[in-house]
């Protein structure tokens, strides 16, 4: 059984049409990425999963059937716009939502703790919540989506504010929970933290589904696309390349359509080049997510 | 329920909590103690009893003067303390005892004093709260000497009509002269205005009750509680916890004005120059009651409504001002039909539940509502409250919700008659 599930959905806004045709599934126990670029109908996709809005066409299943009032306290959601109460101290506004999950006061406030302290934000919590850095009410956000320990998390930009302690913070506890049995759908545009995290992903743009599937077969499918090429001396032009770009220490040869990395070497090498190294460029995600969208708006 | 009852409870503890609150709704009727204790004191009186209709209250006189031009006055009345109107051959030995502080204001009855009516007053300070009394003792020695030193006839003269009311309203009781505000005690500025002041105080009341609640949902929409809400309880339970728990709030902001006021009304017969036996009948506050739960249910689930469609809390003024256009032309209609209460503008304004809970109350304040019409209002009000909160609650969802869509009326309206 998926922890989500979603197949073909659209949603509209008036005239303007947010979501045209989204799919896909999420494993129980994985951590899946929601990528696409701004305005590519992330965040209304997000919504129609958790049920924040109907579905003008579609189906949606969510921890195994539809929402309903009982799966709210086992979802966690941290939306993109920070969600807190501003004048309330950080401790206060902490347990009410908290306890508007169904966590028990007491429950709540000993968990609370143990977060607060691990996120180093124990001395803060008296604070009035507009009186915290960007940081910390991200920090704050975040521990007010996990503190009632929900089976699914569903997370817009998580890494949003961070430094890179603070960043590795969180991945960290995204493991663990991912590790304890959590579910958790991310939407981000930080491509390392999905490759670092995600098990799965989907690209989305104008609101149709463009890449689906596991990372690593992912990037194997546009790997040969590029090689990596170090030699003594100049590179010489050579036939099939679109693109040179240099690359740390060597030179990224961007292959044109129809070019294997075997024709680049036999080229090369009739030309005399040494060459001392040669390597299939694998390419990274924000590489795969530039070229997909492009593709797709070509 | 539990969740319902975590919202009421959170919006009841951060609105009571709140400083601003705290001033208007306590704040105000303390201050307004304070300075009534202040007059009573500097007055140097017992502040709770009442000026007898009968005759002038002469117990807590000032020493007067006065210079007999008219050699009118042969008797000072055996009910005005000794030397507490001292005589003065002329002028100038008054205003030399004025000076010198022996009496606190001085009388000059000139030689036509028969023919005009006409009576000089020098006081160094005059204040408005003393008016009726400073010039009783000498008023009442004036009648008795112009009869002829007849005090029985002085008294009748004084208070010709023992006024006995006899209310054929269903379910009232007889009451004294002016034990009810109203026409009958329009001698008194405060209780000729009470009625205005009800209305003026129930207004305040509704839309102060309704505006914490339109604050608070917008307040919700633009710091993005609400989508986070959305995920942890439905918006219907949303609106009840907000609109019962809020509610509490501007009861007891009700509470606590009326209770002041009752309080100030009770004790402060003298201070306020309220006729004897003067007082605010019991079933008033409870109708005030009942007309402010319906008022406020009305127009909070309306400003609810509006507060789902505002996406920022700087609109929420022009929101204000849309929800609140009947109950607003009601509160000014009420000051120009206050002297005919009972006509029928007002009491339509009265019936029409978008303006009963203040118009109604204008007319129980000044008393004489048949008992149907005010049952007719509560039926009427009922209806509307439960069909304004079922389409409000029709509009409390996700869609407006987190729609950034700039508010309009029309766009409300439609809404609330279930077209958009």
């Amino acid at each position: 059984m998926h922890a989500a599930e979603v197949s073909h959905i659209a949603k509209s806004f008036g005239r303007t049409q947010a979501v045209a045709d989204v799919s896909f599934a999420v494993e129980r126990g994985e951590i899946f990425g929601l990528l696409g670029p701004n305005g590519s109908g992330k965040t209304t996709t997000l919504r129609v999963l958790l049920d924040v809005f109907k579905p003008d066409g579609g189906t949606v299943s969510i921890l195994g059937g539809p929402m309903s009032e009982e799966k709210k306290n086992r979802i966690g959601y941290m939306p993109e716009d920070r969600g807190l109460y501003q004048d309330l101290s950080l401790e206060k506004c902490l347990l009410y939502l908290s306890t508007l999950k169904g966590v028990p006061a007491k429950e709540a406030r000993t968990r609370l703790a143990e977060h607060l302290e691990r996120f180093d934000l124990a001395e803060h919590k008296g604070k009035k919540v507009k009186e915290l850095s960007k940081g910390m009410q991200q920090k704050a956000q975040i521990i007010n989506t996990i503190l009632h320990r929900p089976e699914l998390i569903v997370i817009d930009e998580p890494f949003t504010a961070l430094d890179p302690l603070n960043t590795q913070l969180v991945k960290d506890l995204m493991k663990e929970l991912r590790d304890q049995g959590s579910t958790i759908i991310m939407s981000t545009h930080q491509m390392p933290q999905v490759e670092e995290l995600c098990d799965r992903i989907l690209l989305i743009d104008d609101g149709r589904d463009l890449l689906y599937g596991d990372l690593d077969q992912i990037r194997r499918q546009y790997s040969g696309h590029a090689v990596l090429v170090r030699s003594a001396g100049d590179l010489p032009d050579v036939e099939g390349v679109a693109q040179v770009v240099p690359h740390n220490n060597a030179t990224k040869l961007m292959l044109a359509e129809g070019t294997s990395p075997q024709d680049v070497l036999e080229a090369l090498i009739a030309q005399r080049v040494i060459v001392e190294r040669f390597e299939i460029a694998v390419p990274t995600l924000d590489e795969i997510f530039i070229r997909v969208v492009e593709e797709g708006d070509a | 329920m539990r969740k319902t009852y975590l919202v009421l409870h959170h919006e009841l503890v951060t609105t009571l909590t709140r400083p601003s609150y705290l001033l208007i709704a306590f704040g105000l009727p303390l201050l307004a103690v304070l300075v009534f204790a202040g007059v009573t004191i500097l007055k140097g009186g017992s502040p709770n009893r009442g000026v007898s209709p009968d005759a002038p209250d002469t117990s807590k006189l000032e020493v007067e003067g006065y210079v007999d031009q008219a050699g009118l006055i042969s008797i000072i009345p055996q009910d005005i303390p000794r030397d507490h109107l001292i005589a003065y051959p002329n002028e100038q030995q008054a205003q030399r005892a004025l000076e010198a502080g022996e009496v606190a204001a001085y009388f000059v009855i000139p030689e036509d004093y028969i023919e005009t009516g006409n009576l000089l007053y020098i006081h160094p300070s005059p204040s408005p709260f003393s008016a009726h009394v400073r010039d009783s003792a000498m008023r009442w020695t004036l009648l008795v000497n112009v009869l002829g030193g007849d005090i029985e006839l002085a008294t009748r003269v004084w208070n010709p009509a023992n006024l006995d009311v006899t209310d054929l309203t269903p379910g009232s009781q007889p009451d004294q002269a002016c034990s009810q505000p109203g026409m009958s005690c329009e001698s008194n500025l405060l209780i000729r205005y009470l009625p205005m002041i009800m209305l003026v105080l129930f207004y305040i009341f509704i839309i102060t009750g309704s505006s914490l609640l339109l604050k608070s949902i917008s307040a919700e929409k633009e710091n993005r509680v609400m989508e986070i809400l959305m995920l942890s309880i439905s918006p219907l339970q949303i609106l009840a916890g907000k609109i019962v728990g809020l509610g509490f709030v501007a009861l007891l902001q009700m509470v606590a004005w009326l209770g002041t006021g009752y309080l100030v009304l009770r004790t402060g017969g003298q201070t306020l120059n309220l006729p004897a036996g003067f007082q605010i009948p019991p079933s008033l506050l409870a109708w005030g009651l009942v007309f402010f739960l319906l008022g406020y249910a009305l127009y909070a689930s309306l400003m609810a409504g509006a507060g789902a469609l505002v996406p920022k809390v700087k609109e929420t003024t022009q929101v204000t001002w849309v929800v609140m256009t009947p109950l607003l032309a009601g509160y000014l209609v009420g000051f120009f039909i206050v002297e005919d209460p009972h006509g029928i503008l007002a009491t339509g304004l009265s019936l029409f539940p978008l303006t009963s809970p203040i118009m109604m109350m204008l007319r129980l304040t000044v008393g004489g509502v048949p008992l149907w019409h005010t049952l007719l209002a509560v039926g009427l009000l009922v209806l509307t409250v439960i069909v304004v909160v079922r389409a409000v609650a029709r509009m409390f969802h996700a869609q407006n919700l987190l729609s950034g869509q700039p508010f309009s009326a029309k766009r409300f309206y439609g809404a609330l008659l279930g077209r958009a």
